[in-house]
């Protein structure tokens, strides 16, 4: 019963990565760092399936569809060998690349979209920028720490579970994105009551989503931001400087010229 | 003889490290080993030599063609950009980022001379890690299992 209870607590990752160095590498941490020594005691396992492509990542999450559509809720959280709780899908991939898995898993509309992260090893905010506006949960520059494993452990707790409850205790450590609640809301509404997502964790899940967000891309942000201000203190500088020529050469042209310096 | 082999494999990866050849992310995969998973080092740095060679070889591939196609031969030094950061392998690297950057300018000159370079270091690299698994096998077979 404690084997089975163990095993059904189990965190399922999907891990995306066209690299076998890096599938072998991150499927190694998160199978080390799932409780033991890691300061996280008790934390639930990693379960960790590796494909080398998005296209396999989709038939295998195609599967998991399927046979949940056929079974009941309790008996798929038994019996589905390949269900998935989070996917970590590298961004550059050939074919495939990790966004448009990305794409194409919060396509399905589905409100209990399963939550993806993304790994890159390029920091570029635009990118993270991207994929976090197109839903990810996270995004994760490689190679990945120990300390990243804890972040996708809380990103794995961002989909609402309907039945068992087996994630109750991870719903505070949610990290969903602000720009992936405020679409569920406005797209799924009346599947909130009926999934009982309680609005109170919706708050609190927009909350982490911004602080993630914030977070994620506080460099892209502060850099935005800089950009803007600059921009307009050139721009009044600029005005400025037009005016006092403007004057300047309207009052040269009035034959006035040595009254500026007596003014 | 396993206190002089496991001093002259300290010795080796020591050198590595103090060349550059490797930085702390080859220390992160030597503490992700234990009991459970003894050959992980092995294993990885066994992928990353085939892979790596691979990479290379389609690298040189590409370069040759008439009309090379600078984003294919970026894709791939960023995949041995990705897994030399990945096992640690610093020189490799650095040089890929270097490559990269003639892909970006497309200058085939440029992409050809860094490709020497990386094939060198690459190779330098796969020599050391050879020899390291072999003193490391050496090791194991100085304390049989019961």
């Amino acid at each position: 019963m404690g084997a089975a209870a163990a095993a059904a607590a189990a965190v399922r990752v999907l891990v995306v990565d066209d690299s076998p160095v890096d599938r072998r590498v991150v499927e190694r941490l998160l199978r080390t760092h799932c409780g033991d020594g890691s300061g996280d005691a008790g934390a639930a396992p990693f379960h960790v399936t590796a494909v080398d492509s998005g296209k396999k990542a989709m038939e295998l999450l195609g599967l998991e569809g399927r046979r949940r559509k056929q079974l009941s809720p309790s008996a798929a959280a038994d019996a589905d060998e390949q269900a998935v709780d989070i996917v970590l899908t590298d961004y550059c991939m050939p074919e495939m690349t990790g966004y448009d898995l990305l794409k194409a898993i919060k396509a399905l509309g589905s409100p209990n979209s399963i939550p993806v992260v993304v790994m890159s090893s390029e920091n570029e905010p635009q990118r993270i920028s991207r994929c976090l506006t197109a839903g990810a949960e996270d995004f994760i520059l490689k190679p990945l720490k120990i300390n990243d494993v804890q972040r996708l452990r809380k990103c794995s707790g961002a989909r609402p579970k309907a039945a068992t409850g087996d994630r109750d205790n991870d719903d505070d450590d949610r990290c969903s994105n602000t720009v992936i609640s405020s679409s569920r809301t406005k797209l799924q509404p009346s599947d909130h009551t009926a999934k009982k997502v309680a609005t109170p964790e919706q708050k609190t899940s927009h909350l982490a989503g911004l602080a993630m967000v914030m977070n994620a891309s506080s460099l892209e942000v502060t850099h935005y931001f800089q950009f803007i201000f600059q921009f307009i203190f050139k721009f009044i500088l600029i005005a400025y400087a037009v005016l006092c020529l403007s004057q300047l050469l309207h009052r040269w042209s009035n034959g006035s010229f040595l009254s500026l310096w007596c003014a | 003889m396993a206190a002089a082999l496991t001093s002259q494999l300290h010795a080796l990866v020591n050198n590595m490290f103090a060349t550059g050849l490797l930085d702390d992310q080859f220390q992160q995969l030597q503490m992700l080993q234990d009991f459970s998973a003894p050959d992980f080092v092995s294993e990885v740095v066994t992928l990353f030599c085939d892979d790596g060679e691979r990479i290379i070889g389609e690298l040189a591939r590409e370069l040759d063609k008439p009309n090379v196609d600078f984003d294919r031969v970026d894709s791939f030094a960023h995949q041995l950009k990705g897994s030399s950061a990945s096992v640690g392998a610093q020189k490799v690297k650095n040089t890929c980022i270097q490559f990269r950057e003639f892909c970006q300018q497309r200058s085939r000159d440029g992409c050809l001379k860094t490709l020497d370079l990386v094939r060198t270091e690459f190779y330098d690299l796969r020599n050391k890690f050879q020899a390291m698994l072999q003193l490391e096998q050496q090791i194991q077979a100085c304390y049989p299992k019961h």
